[in-house]
């Protein structure tokens, strides 16, 4: 019992004697501190965004719009499937009918593509178009 | 009681009974406790659930990448891969014991042909194995941090400008007294970078870094883990392009270079590159893929059908210019 009390006392007293210790007024040296800001500017800490509070009746609106939402997503998902299944079976049939007609255009048909590059100059496009739209007088470089 | 008479004739595997009277559901279904009390409803939330302290708001602006993919290149993916009459080209799996000896008897599984770890199994082609953009890995391992480990914290924070996500620390894992690098010392940072973070970091790549590296000819044609996962470095010179270092180059006075993976669904390498070119990515260098994949339709197959041994064949890449 007595030990423990002691125990509990114990970082009060540390306490006291660092406060006797000499304090430093420069701070950290440069390079420390430029640790410390790196470090504050990576952690957590106060850039949590606040926790929404919603009342019932929004609740159950966010809830039903979100819901809404994923039943669109997966149908959007769904159709993207079907038109990329119907491709594949377009691909097929050709691939069949161009066998029974002509074995040698077939064969030159269904070879590999594995070396097959997109043009680099294809583009993700933009929301906003640039400013020079069309290179109309643009040529290719030739590789030496 | 007959139970308590043994004798060396019967055994006390005759009087039980053969099958499980009660169906072990028990070992099947997970009770979570926390659901069965009344107690806490906030912290039995979902994590999709907006009152959940998880949440985290997912799709809030168009992506372009994503939407480019979806819209361009997922059908000529189809188009270009698609081969007639394809099939599947079994991976090199692990083998069986050949049972001449009875201690071959539940013993594990050999290991497969030639390698460690068992090949996946190359599938045909369909609407539904289209290669796909996924994710992205940013591993910045800075060797000097062994001797100044707050190089490790500015590698880490140069991720986190870079790319907007949260670095995660690389520690050594291994004691190399020659090179004073023992366990448990920060290293470096890494991060893997999914959605639309992953998106904004390749058009960032692909449309402003990479392009303005003066001796930057492609990624090479020989990278990648066979498994359609390709991977090249970025110099320290070269960091010094992204715009968020460039336009506060004071706070920067050393950058790290880093390894950038670029993870696909692709099943093989050379998937993997048509479709990162079509993301804008250069590829250089003459490409090998193995002859194992070059042999996948169906009539091929039947006519040698003893496994050919991994041999790699040059394949002609268009050029890039």
């Amino acid at each position: 019992m007595f030990s423990r009390l002691a125990r509990r006392q114990l970082p009060a007293v540390r306490q006291l004697q660092q406060a006797r210790l000499k304090r430093s007024k420069a701070g950290l040296n440069p390079d420390a501190q430029r640790v410390v800001t790196q470090l504050s500017v990576m952690s957590a800490g106060r850039k949590m965004p606040k926790m929404l509070k919603l009342c019932n009746e929004d609740y159950v609106k966010h809830k039903t719009i979100m819901k809404a939402w994923s039943v669109r997503r997966k149908e959007q998902i769904r159709e993207e499937e079907e038109v990329l299944k119907k491709q594949y079976e377009g691909m097929k049939e050709a691939s069949e009918d161009l066998k029974r007609v002509n074995e040698r255009l077939f064969e030159l048909s269904n070879r590999h593509e594995y070396g097959k590059r997109f043009p680099l100059e294809l583009r993700v496009p933009t929301e906003y178009p640039a400013r020079q739209v069309w290179y109309y007088d643009y040529v290719r470089k030739r590789e030496e | 009681m007959v139970l308590s008479l043994r004798c060396f004739s019967t055994t006390a595997a005759a009087y039980k009974v053969g099958c499980a009277m009660v169906k072990p559901i028990h070992h099947k279904v997970k009770i979570k406790k926390k659901l069965l009390s009344p107690r806490f409803p906030e912290l039995k939330l979902d994590p999709s659930d907006v009152k959940s302290p998880h949440f985290r708001p997912y799709l809030t602006g168009p992506d372009r990448v994503k939407d480019f993919y979806h819209n361009t290149l997922k059908q000529d993916l189809l188009l270009i891969g698609y081969r007639h009459d394809q099939i599947d080209v079994e991976g090199v799996k692990r083998r069986h014991w050949d049972m001449t000896s009875p201690y071959h008897l539940n013993r594990p599984l050999r290991k497969p042909r030639g390698q460690v770890v068992p090949s996946p199994t190359i599938e045909a082609r369909n609407w539904k194995n289209i290669p796909q953009f996924e994710t992205i890995t940013l591993n910045c391992w800075v060797k000097e941090a062994k001797l100044y480990p707050q190089l490790a914290v500015a590698a880490a924070l140069e991720l986190q400008q870079i790319t907007g996500c949260r670095p995660e620390p690389l520690y050594a894992k291994t004691n190399v007294p020659t090179w004073k690098v023992r366990p448990g010392m920060k290293m470096g940072a890494k991060i893997t970078l999914a959605g639309k973070y992953a998106s904004q970091f390749l058009s960032t790549l692909t449309e402003i870094v990479l392009p303005r590296i003066r001796d930057f000819k492609g990624v090479s044609n020989r990278a990648g883990d066979r498994y359609g996962n390709i991977a090249f470095g970025l110099q320290p010179e070269h960091i010094k392009l992204f715009p968020e270092i460039e336009n506060n180059q004071d706070s920067w006075p050393h950058t790290f270079g880093m390894d950038v993976t670029l993870h696909t669904s692709a099943q093989t390498d050379a998937e993997a590159r048509i479709l990162l070119s079509g993301l804008g990515i250069p590829f250089t260098g003459s490409e090998r893929v193995p002859k194992t994949l070059l042999k996948d339709v169906k009539e091929e197959a039947e006519k040698d059908e003893v496994p050919v041994k991994e041999q790699e064949a040059e394949v002609k890449s268009e050029s890039q210019a």
